[in-house]
């Protein structure tokens, strides 16, 4: 089953993605995001990639889909640099899946 | 008549030789202080007797007299409200003839009260032609029992005399023209107590029997003229269970049987009973309970009597056309009486020594439970709703003794010393217990509420289900793992389980829920998913639901708490949980960020 790839965040760090032919969705306030993630999480996405920045507003969302199988909501770094929020991530997911961090 | 003598005396066992002349299960009086006993095997002239008490000071060559009848109980007024033993001695009188709190031996007491006078009316007339199991004539016994005094079994014809008025046990009050001449009756009967009394048809029990506990009436309802085990470990609320069916279940009269437990719970309910208002009646619940008490510490023959005593006075109501309830608390010191016996009786022993006709006594004492048509001309329906408690050593439900009565029992209310522990009481386990009868019950209770009853209940018992299976994962990989879905479901589950199942049967309100009561917390707690699962599918999130519903989800919880006279009180709450919720869906949650 073939599964849309969906990027959102603030509009400078998420347009480069459509040259890969990713969905775009700018978002400029914490609400916005939540709503457009919400919607494409119901509109069948596998992938939905979120700049850190916005990620830090919402925590709640990126909770909510934690435990559902998709979409899966990867952090990315915006234009501004990486906020570390993602790789933490990555390494707590790890270490709850091996029980260790073998990074 | 001839007498036999005493060969061996082993603890309640008596042994006599030169007893040809007597027959099984003839009631006997053993040794020079003619203590009762009863005959339960015979081999030539050697009769094998369990007396029904204490036997030390007995000896071989005293003698032994049969009476040639069976054990009997005595059937009439004067029966209602009072105390038994094992065999049917009245303990109060007994207390009062012997001067002692314990029971003296050799000590015959008539059952029943000779002297007191009984207002009779007569409802049949002379010339009136009556069929065994006729009422004749009521006497208002207690203020809510009306005791019908029936026509004895094997006696049929014409009245030739009958007249209202006062008697008393020993006077005649009617007469009967039967076909080997006039037969001259009174109120009293006797019935031997191992033989069901008959009736005319057995019939399906499909309406079931309010007990007033959230737990048993919605999800393991019981009906009138069912049968149902108890089994549980020590702690977990046996006693408490079939006291608080005892006091409010919906039925005529209670018989109660305290087999082998505790001395004190008997106390408890002749301390509790005469003081709590039945609420179908609004009298003293004393005026419609019968007690059998056979504690552990009385002699363990007549335990095994006190139980047929029990449901032959059952069964005696029963034809008045009454639906009763009888309670053995517990089958299982019954069984070990079943066990010391035959042990004693040297019969080869069968599962962990109980003697391998165990499950047939069992199976005899459960079917005479049973909702049917009585014998008489004018057919009343009656019922007898046997409730026996166990006690499996250990807690392990696979013991002889609770699979033999689950064979018979259609309806497992399991008690789990776990949720005792977590102080959840009643302790029945939703997830082992069964009652084969919820369909016949949803039935009469879609029609009698008017709602969708059994479908609601089957839903909460899916949520409970899946609380069950959801709580593995959690335990496996905790709970931030779990949807958002699965969550809630984990919300509503406790609510199920802390706020409709948990009930406390010491607080004055809670201890009694009525149908309609029910209904509304069911309801409550359903219309709460519902919403919420709206919400959730509206965009709001778990947390935000969770959060904004404190308050609400507590006055939820207290909805157990508000009197029956109030129950629209939980109609309101309804209405609030609606608008608490849409609330939450209106903000859309960004409180913190918008």
């Amino acid at each position: 089953m073939a599964h849309k790839i969906a990027v959102v965040g603030d509009k400078d760090s998420v347009l480069p993605f459509k040259i890969l032919g990713f969905d775009v969705f700018a978002s400029s306030t914490p609400r916005i995001a939540r709503e457009t993630i919400d919607r494409l999480a119901e509109e069948n996405y596998g992938v939905i990639y979120l700049t850190e920045a916005m990620a830090k507003e919402i925590p709640d969302t990126i909770k909510r889909y934690d435990a559902e199988v998709q979409p899966a909501i990867i952090l990315i770094p915006n234009h501004k640099g990486s906020l570390n929020i993602g790789k933490s991530r990555i390494q707590k997911n790890m270490e709850k899946a091996v029980g260790q961090n073998i990074l | 008549m001839k007498k036999g003598t005493i060969i061996k005396v082993s603890g309640p066992l008596v042994m006599a030789k030169g007893m040809e002349h007597a027959n099984i299960q003839d009631l006997c009086y053993v040794g020079d202080m003619r203590l009762v006993g009863e005959i339960i095997e015979m081999r030539h002239d050697v009769a094998s007797i369990q007396v029904y008490e204490e036997t030390s000071g007995v000896g071989p060559g005293e003698p032994v007299e049969t009476t040639g009848e069976a054990l009997s109980v005595e059937l009439g007024p004067g029966i209602v409200s009072q105390m038994f033993d094992g065999i049917q001695r009245p303990l109060d009188t007994f207390k009062a003839k012997t001067n002692s709190n314990f029971l003296v031996r050799g000590v015959n007491i008539e059952a029943l009260d000779r002297e007191a006078k009984w207002a009779f009316k007569a409802t049949k007339n002379v010339g009136d032609i009556v069929e065994p199991g006729d009422i004749v004539g009521t006497v208002q016994e207690t203020k809510v029992i009306e005791h019908r005094v029936m026509v004895p079994h094997g006696v049929k014809g014409k009245l030739t005399a009958i007249e209202s008025g006062d008697y008393s046990l020993e006077d005649v009050v009617y007469k009967i023209e039967t076909d080997n001449g006039e037969k001259e009756l009174t109120m009293l009967q006797r019935w031997p107590v191992r033989r069901g009394r008959p009736f005319k048809k057995k019939l399906n029990p499909d309406k079931p029997m309010l007990t007033g506990q959230r737990v048993i009436d919605t999800f393991f309802p019981i009906t009138k003229g069912g049968a149902a085990a108890v089994p549980g470990p020590f702690g977990a609320g046996k006693t408490v269970v079939q006291h608080q069916i005892a006091k409010f279940s919906d039925v005529d009269l209670v018989v109660y049987v305290g087999c082998g437990e505790r001395g004190n719970e008997m106390t408890d309910v002749l301390n509790e009973f005469p003081e709590l208002v039945d609420p179908n009646t609004g009298e003293s619940l004393m005026e419609r309970t019968i007690l059998i008490a056979n504690t552990s510490n009385m002699p363990v023959a007549a335990r095994e009597a006190s139980i047929y005593t029990g449901i032959t006075i059952a069964e005696y109501f029963r034809d008045m056309g009454y639906s009763v309830a009888i309670m053995a608390d517990s089958t299982s010191r019954w069984a070990e009486a079943l066990r010391e016996m035959s042990g004693r009786l040297e019969e080869m022993p069968g599962d962990e020594g109980y003697p391998a006709y165990l499950g047939s006594r069992i199976a005899e004492y459960y079917e005479r439970a049973g909702r049917i048509l009585t014998v008489g001309s004018e057919e009343r329906e009656g019922s007898i709703t046997a409730i026996g408690a166990v006690s499996p050593p250990g807690g392990d439900t696979s013991e002889p003794v609770t699979q033999n009565t689950l064979r018979v029992v259609k309806i497992f209310w399991a008690l789990d010393s776990s949720l005792a522990q977590k102080r959840h009481f009643p302790s029945v386990n939703w997830l082992t217990s069964y009652s084969l009868y919820l369909n016949d019950v949803g039935k009469f209770m879609d029609q009698d509420l008017e709602v969708n009853w059994a479908e609601m209940v089957q839903h909460s018992m899916n949520i409970l289900q899946e609380e069950s299976e959801l709580q593995e994962i959690v335990r496996l990989v905790g709970i931030e793992s779990l949807s958002e879905k699965d969550r809630l479901t984990m919300v509503i589950a406790q609510q199920l389980r802390e706020d409709y199942l948990q009930q406390n049967a010491f607080d004055e309100v809670d201890t009694f829920t009525s149908r309609k009561k029910q209904l509304y917390m069911l309801d409550l707690i359903l219309s709460f998913e519902h919403e919420a699962r709206e919400a959730m599918r509206l965009g709001a999130y778990y947390k935000e639901i969770v959060d904004g519903t404190v308050a609400l989800r507590d006055k939820i919880a207290r909805a157990k708490f508000i009197s029956e006279d109030n129950v629209e009180q939980i109609r309101a709450l309804k209405d609030e949980t609606k608008e608490t919720i849409y609330n939450i869906v209106a903000e859309g949650g960004m409180t913190q960020n918008a």
